[in-house]
């Protein structure tokens, strides 16, 4: 069915509205004036330089960069095979399982960052790596199962059965079998995992320190203090990174069936 | 059940009264089934979809756990071992192709698997791709392929492990029937060139009578009929295996002592030795023998029906002609080139119909 003109409209004015506050912070970007004002006085790539320049940003960008790969990898580890019981064993309290997997996504993150700290706190956990890996990790690892488990489930159960029947045994016949043919849906985890913790904020504010603070921390701060286009040059430098990444994912398998949905 | 004929006395697979029932399904999928099957032989199991046949051959595989019985290969209990160890080739239905793997990569899997060195294994999985004919194409992977390429690599990666069973699910079903024959031949061909006992699982009675030795005619979770093809087709054993497998006329009636089927008023001479009462007859269009209209039968023919034609069904390499008698409608089949006779039969027209107490099967009714 051809949608309406009625439809269209309606879409268009969907999309300029989701839009236009990213279109806005893409021209104060370029602005060549010191304040966050619209229209700039002029334009100019000074903002993107003075970010370069900005070693407490930076340091957090790395910092933020390295957590989010490590968050990526831990959560494909532990999410890949919590998928693939999921999908294709039986047992006792799967659906439970699932749920439980699920749940973080359902608590918000406020309770949620708060609890860790009161938990990590006392462990001596706060403002450590180990602490940041383990918050991160609990938001992102739902994602992964998620997307695992539809990648797995897409995997023929006759290609394992087929695998058993060459002598495989269950576990070679998933490790060489099921798995490299859920090898999208484990790019796709990946890129979102990575994606999940690199642009965390609310759990991060509870547990990063002085000396250690991820990159959503560290501009929330600078916005509190300053209004300069910096931000906005930084929050443009994101949004072309996620959107690399989305684009990414889409030319080597396709988004949309990256995260299962059809 | 009837059992088949001369069986050696030790067979390659014995199934022994085997078992299954799935968890909420109303009826056992595979109530019992017991057979004997001796090496390097072909068998087919043959029924309507539900039957129980792929549920036997995935117990043959490993991949369904009986509920009872057992599964012997040379003699040895291999009910209860994982498929990963029983070494069994399984052709499926759906192929079951690896799709991140070449065609090559995938013959030689099993051989990995095995623990064959990379050399060695690369050779015999080359040697297996060769043996179906697809040795120039290994390095294509399976979406590459056509439907019958594919069919050939699973076979050859099936055989390239050199397998205690072939297993074969309905291995030509997703085939198109101008391929389906060559196939079937080819498939035949390559497994008596090797010996490998092997099981074929099909609901199409003409690839089962074509390629087996023998063949298990299933009905029920049970095995109706165990024999050769000839026996299955010439001597059904029950109603079902009379009605399931070629098209035969039914002819219901009482039976008198001595085998006489009393039947619209005919009185037909069989080769029954059931007890008197009500029962049924089953006749095969290529048994009757048309005559014309108060021509005398031809010996040994000892029951003649008068006919009327009703229809004439031309299909080119057979032509039947439908009639009706007073015992019923009864069809007659004649081959290509051999109507000339008959060809101009007006509908109505009278003719004869004779065959022999030998080419009626009879069952007590149902």
């Amino acid at each position: 069915m051809k949608p309406s003109w009625m439809l269209r409209l309606c879409a268009a004015v969907g999309f300029a509205i989701l839009l236009l506050p990213g279109v806005l912070v893409l021209i104060v970007s370029f602005s060549a004036g010191e304040f966050l004002t619209f229209p700039p006085p002029g334009l100019s790539f000074r903002w993107y330089a003075a970010l370069l320049s900005n070693a407490q940003l930076m340091t957090a960008l790395g910092t933020s960069a390295i957590l989010a790969a490590i968050v990526a990898t831990v959560s494909l580890l532990l999410g890949a095979p919590a998928a693939y019981a999921i999908a294709r064993l039986e047992f006792r309290g799967r659906g439970v399982l699932a749920a439980m997997l699920a749940a973080p996504l359902l608590l918000p993150t406020l309770v949620l960052g708060l609890g860790l700290l009161l938990v990590l706190q006392p462990l001596g956990l706060a403002a450590t790596w180990p602490g940041l890996v383990l918050g991160h990790c609990l938001v992102a690892i739902p994602f992964a199962v998620r997307i695992m488990t539809t990648a797995f489930a897409a995997v023929p159960k006759e290609l394992e059965a087929a695998a058993w029947t060459l002598g495989a045994t269950p576990f070679r016949a998933a490790v060489r079998i099921t798995l490299p043919n859920a090898a999208p849906g484990a790019i796709a985890a990946a890129v979102l995992t990575f994606l999940v913790s690199f642009d965390e904020t609310v759990i991060s504010l509870f547990l990063v320190g002085p000396r250690l603070s991820t990159l959503p921390v560290e501009m929330f701060r600078y916005a509190e203090r300053t209004a300069d286009p910096l931000i906005a040059a930084l929050a443009m430098t994101l949004i072309a990174f996620a959107l690399l990444m989305v684009v990414l994912v889409e030319r080597l398998i396709g988004f949309t069936r990256a995260i299962g949905r059809d | 059940m009837k059992a088949a004929t001369s069986m050696p006395a030790h067979p390659h697979l014995r199934l022994d009264r085997l078992k299954r029932h799935y968890a909420g399904a109303p009826a056992p999928a595979v109530a019992s089934i017991s057979l004997d099957l001796p090496r390097g032989a072909l068998l087919a199991l043959l029924g309507p979809s539900g039957c129980g046949k792929t549920t036997t051959l995935r117990m043959i595989a490993g991949l369904e756990i009986p509920d009872d019985g057992k599964i012997l290969v040379g003699g040895r209990d291999v009910s209860r071992l994982p498929p990963h160890k029983r070494q069994m080739g399984v052709v499926f239905q759906s192929y079951a192709l690896f799709p991140h793997m070449t065609a090559a990569g995938n013959a030689a899997f099993g051989l990995e698997m095995q623990g064959v060195a990379r050399a060695d294994r690369a050779r015999r999985a080359q040697a297996a791709l060769e043996m179906v004919g697809l040795g120039a194409l290994a390095e294509r992977k399976p979406r590459q392929l056509s439907g019958g390429q594919q069919q050939r690599v699973a076979l050859a990666r099936a055989l390239a492990i050199e397998p205690q069973l072939l297993l074969l699910d309905e291995p030509l079903s997703a085939l198109d029937a101008k391929l389906r024959e060559g196939v079937r031949d080819e498939i035949r061909a390559l497994q008596q060139r090797l010996g490998t006992t092997t099981v074929f699982v099909t609901h199409d009675q003409t690839e089962a009578l074509a390629m087996a030795d023998l063949v298990a005619v299933m009905n029920g979770g049970r095995i109706e009929q165990l024999a050769a093809p000839e026996e299955i087709f010439e001597r059904p054993a029950t109603r079902f295996v009379a009605t399931f497998v070629g098209r035969a006329a039914r002819l219901s009636g009482q039976l008198e002592p001595g085998g006489v089927l009393r039947c619209g008023g005919q009185a037909l001479r069989s080769t029954a030795t059931l007890p008197p009462g009500p029962a049924e007859a089953y006749l095969r269009p290529h048994r009757v023998r048309l005559l014309e209209a108060g021509a005398a039968p031809p010996p040994g023919h000892d029951n003649l029906l008068e006919a009327r034609l009703t229809r004439r069904i031309y299909t080119g390499e057979t032509i039947a002609l439908e009639t009706e008698t007073a015992a019923g409608p009864v069809t007659a089949e004649l081959q290509a080139g051999q109507d000339g006779p008959w060809r101009d039969l007006p509908t109505g027209a009278p003719l004869r119909l004779a065959f022999r107490a030998a080419d009626l099967a009879v069952f007590p009714a149902p």
